[in-house]
């Protein structure tokens, strides 16, 4: 016989460790080995049985892997924690004994990363070991954004070394000026949080949120030593990451920053990229000139064949074809792929016929008002191509122009009511502050005036919209999430009730109109009793058919009986009925709402009997489907239901 | 003396002035000489030129003393004790010099007695260092005196008297002849001129010099040593001194030449000035220069990402995402963990009016708690559609025709009906009920016939009734307690009553040896086997009625199943133990026990429908026998735990069982002994299952009043397995005293049903 194994020496109860053990085995403090995890990645599992890997009769909550605390026993910076936990002790016992001198000596030694921002550890090893693959750390590079963005715009306090938010600051502008180089944000929405952006680096899509340009509010206990420990980490990573992008596209890392331009807020514009390619934004510009004009070679076979062509008149045209031609050949790497015979599948191809969303605002100069968020416009502008974007003074520096005259401005973003009293009030908008020479309200003319969401919608399209929709004090059309999958069956506010709406929907929205008109012509007699009905239908739409069969039941009869009423009381003031009954629309329209009713009945009765023959754990399982399932169309239908009486309320209004 | 003097002070306060000058002599002179009021000046002066002599003799004896205790250490004790002794004796002895102070006296015995003298408790009568009258006036100037005859007050409140000031001559002469020590000073406590002696002078000038005041004081003197003064004669190691001692070391002498150089060379600075803080950039290089896929871990589980924003999340949402007033009271009224969405959609016109998002921060930060904190589950999303688990059933339609609607009530028993069956050509139904009735309806509901089988008073329930399996005969057989009756109802035309009654009656032939052998039973008594069963005519009423033939069995007969052919009959009495299944030959009136021994109680027994096995069901086991081979075949086990009865499909191969812990159980006798589907649709115990002969139907009837009707076909291919499907709950009985539907049967060729309920009907399904 086998020997008897003890409790607790394999299988789970070896897998797993509780964090005070962890603890205890590395040595740490409790804070250093939250530092340690959050660097390195390492978070709690959860065992399939609690009470298998507990050895203690305590239920203890967090367990992690035995392998990942053997993984962290041989990282550097444990060696780094215990010599800074010595330190601290030496100093405290320099306090101790009043030794002042040699406390500040020891202290000098001491880094205080919460303080100067500059630890004496480097984190390069870990990004290295965390992200074997410059994907990976693409992939994880959401929270890294997002958490970045929101320390740049958070006001300094002693938990949040102003120098860290610099930092911050200052990897993020990096990290967006990549992104206008090389055209890769894709999306952008604008939601009651802040503003999401989409970019595509390098095939991965990377999702981050920024907040508005506010003085954060810290509601609740925010632990921001945690957020801190993530920061630290974060900023190592972007600071890589930057390097990684600005090298593959060929720019020196870092970009020169310029401190008297940041002093005046230029924010963006306070670096100078640099790189083989580009010096200066001059050259930027140049080099995407050059991309869309043909190569060299191409340019010289060109001036061959005009050098033949003896009529300049032609010259132009010719050059044209010819430029054309040379397009072709350059673009020709790819070719068409016709199908030859019928019947093959027909395989998606790029395509070099559209033009590139990225170029969007290409051919604009755009000025911002004052009181429009400059930095997500100029980033988002630029990013789309725009190269001139020019905004008021009081925004800050770095502007393309800041004159609201300037006869180049195709367009001018607003966010303000036209105020139509100022009309009147000749040059009253006089504010020395800023360097806005217009009166409140004047219209340069020849230059479209847009509210900021025209931008958000065109990006998010690929293409301009219509700048009259949005123009100013205008109400503007619905702001929709570009991220959003469309789901079949699920609701989808860009398409029409008629569309989406289920059979049953349809019927009962016709119904609903039917009974509005009865109550019309009944002037609103049993408004009150039609509108519980209404209620009750609405109420019971979820419950069991057969229910609801009796509750149709009941309202037919309901139904016979105010019939009756109206007939009755329409007699004693003379009027003439105007019969439900007699209508043959409403007739037609009761029968395919019974015959509805049945077959939903039938379905249901055929489920039962299906579900019958299940068993009990894939019954279990079926159930849960059913609940979610049920639980989103329920709320598609409300949604649908909404936007009916909305709809009904605006053709109301327009009646 | 003392207190006396305050008390005449106090009397003659009015008269100071006056009284003065007489005592002034005598007064002074108390104070400064501290001795007997009639001592004269000059002794008095003499005694204070004396005082010096005696201090000195004093300082010596103490000197003395000192020297005494240091060489007599052990007698310390003594000498602390003697030490008052030793200082008062020098004044004795002082005094003794110039008289003794005591008168020796004769007493009364005549012996020789001192007699000291009155010693006069003047205070500091023993300090010697008292110095004559102290003017107490303090650190006033004596000018302040000037016009008052005295100049102070001694420490007894008395007036000093101002000196006498000698006559103008003696001025002049004192001018011209200055006395030795004359300082020009006046003493400021006697008011008479101050005049230094070569000693003080001395002294005064030492002291101006910083000099030790006295000669005699030593400030450098040689120290006593106390405790080691015991000089040892031979040194603690008599090692020699080592070489180390006297040469200068050369490993200082190297460090210090170290040291020298590095100051030199300018390593070591006197003091370096702290570094200023400079702002070195981080160094970024290329950390994915060379990187290599690495296959992650199989329980990595990465942090999933944030759900991207829906439409709900715009700054302007459409208007149908906005929440009602309602709705948005609703979510207000909730805890902020409770809410399903930790925001409002809301919808700003424009979007300078957009404000900041307040639980901002605080989301980043519970993103940071889950990113390090949330253990990370993987958790499989089946994202199929529901209805791909259901199984494909096929249409109702195609299944039918089964019973759905209750065609006819029978209504006619005053008890609960126990149990019910179609005669073999359909038209008749025979129900036995509680009352002891047998009832026999038209399908119409009429009751065609009734006979009451045992007494009115104390009725046997009619367990079972069936009919005979043959269409040209008409009999039923019921049993009611102990007794089974055949019937032949006389409703039949009468060529088929004469062939029931042939049938009924062939068997008294052979049972004359029957009885003969009974009767040699009754005649052994006890020596022989009783028969398990008597055969014979019920009593003449009965008869009458078309109740031809009966037996009777030793325990209540709780069912009967007959032979397909018609010939053999079970009954199945489960209290009978070792004779509770016997099998009876109609044509022959010969019962049989075919089991010696049961394990458990009999519940039902049934002949195979095609071969001669025989099945029998104990509580948990059912049971086939061979009845040729007269061997088992197999032991089925529905694993219910009460079986309350089954059936066997006209087909052989499949059987059903119903049990009391509201389980119907389909086996396939082919594929196993266990059930091959479990339907567990009742809430109550299943009374009686029943496959129908033609069709595939099969139903049971349950304690809750409810029929189950389902669809069982069976197909010839061994391969294919038996479908099953409920089709229908028939519900309509009435559950009375927990009892619902208590048996169920069906037509031989028509989907019809007649069941049994405990509510006193039958009711006919089509």
């Amino acid at each position: 016989m086998a020997r008897i194994k003890k409790k607790g020496q394999a299988g789970a109860a070896k897998n797993f460790v509780t964090r005070n053990q962890a603890i205890r085995k590395l040595q740490l403090s409790l804070p250093d080995f939250r530092k340690l995890c959050i660097w390195k990645g390492i978070y709690p599992r959860e065992p399939r049985s609690k009470k298998k890997v507990s050895k203690s009769s305590t239920a203890s909550t967090t367990f992690y892997y035995t392998k990942d605390i053997q993984y962290l026993l041989h990282e550097p910076l444990v060696q780094k924690f215990r010599d800074h936990k010595v330190l601290e002790k030496k100093i405290s016992r320099a306090l101790g004994r009043g030794d002042v001198s040699d406390a500040a000596r020891l202290e000098g030694n001491a880094s205080r990363p919460d303080k100067t921002g500059k630890p004496t550890y480097t984190l390069d090893h870990v990004v290295r070991e965390r992200y074997p693959t410059f994907v990976d750390a693409l992939r994880d590079l959401d929270d890294c954004l997002s958490m970045l963005f929101l320390f740049a715009n958070l006001p300094s306090t002693s938990m949040v070394p102003a120098k860290m938010i610099a930092r911050c600051e200052r990897l993020c502008l990096e990290f967006q000026h990549y992104l206008i180089v090389s055209k890769s944000l894709t999306k952008s929405f604008l939601s009651i949080k802040g503003i999401y952006y989409q970019a595509n680096i390098q095939g991965e899509e990377v999702l981050w949120l920024v907040p508005y340009k506010f003085n954060q509010r810290i509601v609740g206990d925010v632990d921001f030593r945690i957020m801190g420990t993530f920061v630290e980490f974060y900023m190592t990573l972007l600071g890589f990451v930057n390097f990684r992008l600005y090298t593959s596209i060929g720019l020196k890392y870092p970009p020169k920053f310029d401190a008297v331009k940041d002093e005046d807020a230029a924010e963006l514009g306070a670096f100078t990229l640099e790189g083989k390619t580009l010096v200066g934004s001059e050259e930027q510009s140049k080099l995407e000139d050059v991309a869309h004009k043909p190569d060299p070679k191409v340019q010289a076979a060109v001036n061959k064949v005009l050098k033949n062509m003896t009529n300049g008149a032609a010259n132009d045209d010719a050059s044209m074809a010819n430029t054309e031609e040379a397009d072709e050949d350059a673009a020709g790497v790819i070719d068409k792929f016709e199908p030859a015979a019928p019947g093959g599948d027909i395989l998606p191809q790029p395509s070099y016929t559209g033009t590139n969303p990225n170029n969007l605002f290409s051919n604009f100069t755009i000025y911002l008002s004052r009181e429009t968020p400059r930095q997500p416009l100029e980033f988002i502008l630029k990013s789309f191509g725009c190269k001139r974007v020019g905004w008021d003074a009081v925004l800050g520096g770095g502007a393309f122009t800041t004159d609201e005259l300037d006869p180049s401005i195709t367009h001018q973003i607003v966010d303000r009511p036209p105020i139509q009293a100022s009309m009147n009030e000749e040059g009253d908008g006089e504010d020395n502050q800023t360097a806005q020479k217009l009166a409140a309200n004047r219209r340069v003319p020849g230059r479209i005036y847009i509210q900021p969401q025209w931008v958000w919608d065109s990006v998010n399209d690929g293409e301009l919209k219509e700048p009259h929709v949005y123009a100013p004090g205008a109400s503007l059309p619905p702001h929709l999430s570009p991220f959003v999958r469309k789901v079949q069956g699920a609701y989808d506010p860009t398409m029409s009730l008629e569309e989406q709406e289920t059979e049953r929907e349809a019927l009962e929205a016709g119904d609903d109109d039917e009974e509005v008109d009865a109550d019309e012509t009944v002037e609103g007699m049993d408004v009150a009793e039609d509108d519980e009905d209404e209620d009750e239908e609405e109420d019971e739409a979820d419950e069991d058919e057969a229910e609801e069969e009796e509750e149709e039941d009941e309202d037919e009869d309901a139904d016979e009986a105010l019939q009756r009423q109206i007939e009755l009381e329409a007699e004693m003031s003379g009027k003439t009925v105007n019969s439900k009954a007699a209508n043959p629309k409403t007739k037609a329209k009761e029968d395919a709402k019974k015959a509805l009713a049945k077959k939903a009945r039938e379905e249901a009765e055929d489920l039962d009997r299906a579900k019958g023959m299940l068993s009990k754990k894939k019954r279990k399982l079926f159930e849960q489907m059913q609940y979610t399932n049920n639980k989103k169309s329920a709320e598609d239908a409300k949604l649908r239901s909404k936007r009916r009486k909305l709809e009904k309320e605006k053709a109301n209004g327009k009646a | 003396m003392g207190p006396s003097l305050p008390s005449r002070k106090r009397k003659e306060v009015s008269e100071v002035v006056e009284s003065d000058d007489e005592f002034d002599g005598a007064e002074l002179e108390g104070i400064l000489s501290q001795s007997e009021d009639d001592d004269d000046d000059v002794e008095d002066s003499q005694s204070e030129g004396e005082e010096p002599e005696l201090d000195e003799d004093e300082d010596e004896d103490e000197d003395e003393d000192e020297e005494d205790d240091v060489r007599s250490g052990d007698e310390e004790g003594e000498g602390i004790n003697g030490e008052p002794n030793s200082k008062n004796k020098p004044d004795v002895d002082g005094e003794a010099d110039d008289e003794p102070n005591y008168r020796v006296v004769k007493d009364a015995n005549g012996g020789v007695r001192y007699e000291y003298a009155e010693i006069d408790p003047v205070y500091d009568s023993d300090d010697s260092d008292a110095q004559g009258p102290v003017n107490t006036i303090g650190n006033i100037p004596l000018s302040f005196y000037d016009s008052y005859p005295h100049i102070g007050y001694d420490i007894n409140g008395k007036k000093i008297m101002r000196p006498a000031t000698g006559e103008a001559l003696d001025a002049l002469l004192d001018s011209i002849e200055l006395p030795k020590g004359w300082t020009g000073l006046t003493d400021p406590e006697t008011g008479k001129p101050l005049n230094l002696s070569q000693e003080e002078l001395e002294l005064l000038k030492k002291l101006q010099m910083n000099e030790v005041p006295s000669d005699d004081y030593d400030p450098y003197p040689d120290m006593i040593p106390y405790f080691t003064s015991i000089e040892e004669k031979m040194p603690l190691s008599a090692a020699p001194e080592p070489k180390r001692r006297f040469v200068p070391s050369k490993h200082e002498a190297k460090r210090i030449a170290k040291l020298v150089r590095a100051i030199k060379e300018g390593k070591i600075l006197p003091y370096r000035p702290p570094e200023p803080e400079t702002e070195q950039e981080d160094k970024y290089y290329d950390i994915w220069a060379n990187e290599e896929p690495q296959e992650r871990h199989v329980m990595h589980i990465p942090a999933p990402k944030l759900a991207p924003p829906g439409y709900d999340l715009s700054y302007n949402p459409p208007p149908e995402y906005l929440p009602t007033a309602e709705e948005k009271d609703n979510w207000e009224k909730l805890d902020p963990e409770e809410r399903e969405k930790e925001y409002l959609p809301s919808k700003f016109d424009a979007l300078r009016k957009v404000p900041a998002y307040g639980e901002f921060v605080k989301e980043r930060f519970e993103r940071c708690l889950d990113l390090y904190l949330a253990p990370r589950v993987r958790k499989n999303r089946l994202n199929i559609d529901p209805s791909s688990l259901l199984p494909k059933l096929p249409r109702p339609e195609e299944l039918r025709p089964f019973p759905t609607v209750c065609q006819t009530i029978f209504k006619g028993h005053t008890s609960r009906v126990r149990t019910v069956a179609f005669s073999p050509d359909g038209e008749w139904i025979a129900s036995g009920s509680d009352d002891g009735t047998v009832r026999i309806w038209a399908l119409n509901g009429h009751q065609e016939w009734s006979a009451q089988l045992s007494s009115a008073d104390e009725p046997e329930p009619v367990n079972m009734v069936r009919w005979r399996p043959s269409k040209d005969t008409f009999i039923l057989a019921a049993a009611a307690g102990e007794d089974l009756f055949f019937i032949a109802p006389p409703i039949v035309s009468d060529a088929t009553e004469q062939a029931s009654r042939d049938v009924l009656d062939a068997g008294f032939g052979y049972a004359t040896n029957g009885s003969s052998a009974a009767a040699a039973t009754t005649t052994a008594d006890g020596a022989k086997k009783e028969p398990p069963a008597k055969w014979s005519r019920p009593s003449a009423s009965l008869v009458a009625k078309g109740v031809l033939l009966k037996f009777a069995v030793r325990s209540a007969i709780k069912t009967i199943n007959w032979h397909r052919r018609g010939d053999f009959l079970c009954t199945v009495s489960p209290t009978g133990q070792r004779s509770s299944v016997i099998i009876h030959t109609l044509s022959k009136h010969l019962s049989q026990v075919p089991f010696r021994k049961l394990p458990g109680l009999a519940q039902t027994a049934q002949f195979h429908p095609s071969r001669p096995y025989f099945f029998v069901a104990t509580q948990r086991m059912i049971r086939c026998y061979d009845l040729q081979r007269q061997e088992l075949v197999k032991v089925i086990q529905p694993g219910a735990r009460w079986i309350s009865s089954m059936d066997i499909h006209p087909g052989g191969d499949n059987l059903i069982v119903g049990s009391y812990d509201r389980r119907l159980l389909w086996h396939d006798l082919d594929l196993s002994n266990r059930p091959y589907k479990t339907m567990r649709f009742h809430p109550e115990a299943i009374r009686a299952v029943k496959f129908h002969r033609g069709l595939p139907l099969f139903a049971d009837a349950s304690d809750d009043g409810s029929l189950q009707i389902f669809h069982g076909k069976v197909v010839g291919d061994l391969m294919e397995n038996a479908t099953i499907v409920p089709v229908k709950m028939l519900r309509g009985h009435k559950v009375e005293k927990k009892l619902g539907v208590m048996d169920v049967d069906w037509h031989p060729k028509h989907p019809w049903i007649v069941s049994a309920g405990a509510d006193m009907t039958c009711r006919l399904w089509a």
